[in-house]
């Protein structure tokens, strides 16, 4: 095994013993980890100058107040889920290609030897390699880069339908 | 009153309607195209759906520039089809090679790439070959197992493709409706025109008729 392997490895071993941000930046930081894409926080439309365009221009086309102001808010809705649709094709999740080709049973002696000046047993080094190969298997379910921006889109399909059930419902009722 | 839409798009509201469709445009369907993409072929998609609008109005711009953009995705998503096969195919190659060079995903994966489009220089292309007899495989065999492998993905893409079909079916019912509606709108318009002169005839007849 390469020292550069070496190393990464033994940084990971030590990354498990961390228990997470103490600063209250940090916190912060952290708390924003699992957000994905946003689209579940309510948008504030109505304030935005690209609202009062819309509603203007669709008013002049015969829609009712109350229409204008559904269509303008699904069109840009739909624009805000679309956007957010073509971030998420555009950056999945990096393929952590030190994890996926990593060979666990060559490994086993580092483990030992970075587990042992704490007095380790036997038995962490085999949860060690455990779960080492359990995030391998994880890893590789999730496939190259391409399965895996398919897989992030699609996570996005309900955003899509419903915003544009929203655009085609104002249109026809208004 | 000048409103800004969107990084310097100003729209007047005393402008023409069609101007005022044009100046929406950069806004609802800004090209975000991926860097082998063309910009020119995305707008004359554009333009040719928006040339068969019997009436553009802003909202109809609107509603066309999102349908383009929805035949644009279903284009990327058919691509992606193809590009989850070859993944597919270059894992189940590293993993029968017993070479070393086999191991390394990525480039096995660039070498396919090239191979399957007969980018492949002659080295390369004995490299697939000599892997490829190594793992008792042909080509097609391979293709096989492949979309075997990677069904699941594949499935995730149609789903993908099949959503954009639905979108374009709503939105070209919304288009109908706003053509129809401005069509009852016109009709509307000419009745009450009609109507009106009707009306004006009557009362002037019933001025004249009136004794002085």
């Amino acid at each position: 095994m390469t020292p550069n392997r070496r190393r990464s490895l033994a940084n990971r071993c030590n990354a498990l013993k961390s228990t997470g941000p103490r600063s209250a930046s940090g916190k912060r930081a952290s708390s924003q980890n699992s957000r994905k894409h946003g689209l579940n926080s309510a948008p504030d439309f109505e304030s935005s100058f690209e609202y009062k365009a819309l509603v203007d221009l669709i008013a002049e086309e015969g829609f009712s107040a109350f229409a204008c102001a559904d269509i303008a808010a699904g069109l840009l809705n739909y624009r805000r889920v679309m956007d957010a649709y073509y971030d998420t094709y555009t950056s999945p999740e990096p393929v952590n290609e030190f994890m996926r080709d990593m060979n666990i049973k060559a490994s086993t002696p580092i483990f030992r030897e970075l587990l042992s000046p704490s007095g380790s047993e036997p038995q962490d080094v085999r949860e060690m390699a455990a779960f080492f190969a359990s995030m391998q298997r994880q890893e590789r379910r999730k496939g190259g880069p391409v399965s895996r921006r398919s897989a992030d889109t699609h996570k996005l399909i309900r955003y899509q339908r419903n915003g544009i059930a929203r655009i085609s419902r104002a249109v026809r009722q208004g | 009153m000048v409103y800004n839409i969107h990084f310097g798009i100003y729209v007047d509201v005393d402008m023409p309607v069609e101007d005022k469709s044009k100046s929406l445009l950069p806004f609802l369907s800004s090209p975000k195209l991926l860097p082998d993409e063309s910009e020119t072929e995305f707008q004359s998609g554009l333009q040719s759906l928006l040339s068969e609008l019997d009436n553009p109005s802003p909202l109809a711009v609107a509603l066309v520039s999102q349908l383009n953009e929805t035949l644009w995705w279903i284009k990327r998503h058919t691509v992606d089809k193809e590009l989850l096969l070859h993944e597919a195919m270059a894992r189940l190659l590293s993993k029968a090679g017993t070479h070393w060079d086999t191991h390394d995903n990525r480039k096995v994966s660039e070498a396919l790439e090239r191979y399957l489009d007969g980018r492949a220089d002659k080295g390369e292309a004995e490299w697939i070959d000599e892997v490829l007899a190594e793992s008792k495989l042909t080509l097609s065999d391979l293709r096989v197992r492949a979309f075997k492998d990677a069904a699941r993905h594949i499935k995730m893409v149609d789903d993908l493709i099949h959503r954009q079909h639905q979108t374009m079916r709503h939105l070209q019912r919304s288009i109908d409706s706003i053509d129809y509606k401005s069509r009852l709108l016109k009709r509307m318009d000419l009745e009450l025109a009609a109507l009106e002169s009707k009306q004006s005839v009557k009362e002037a007849l019933i001025l004249d008729a009136k004794p002085s």
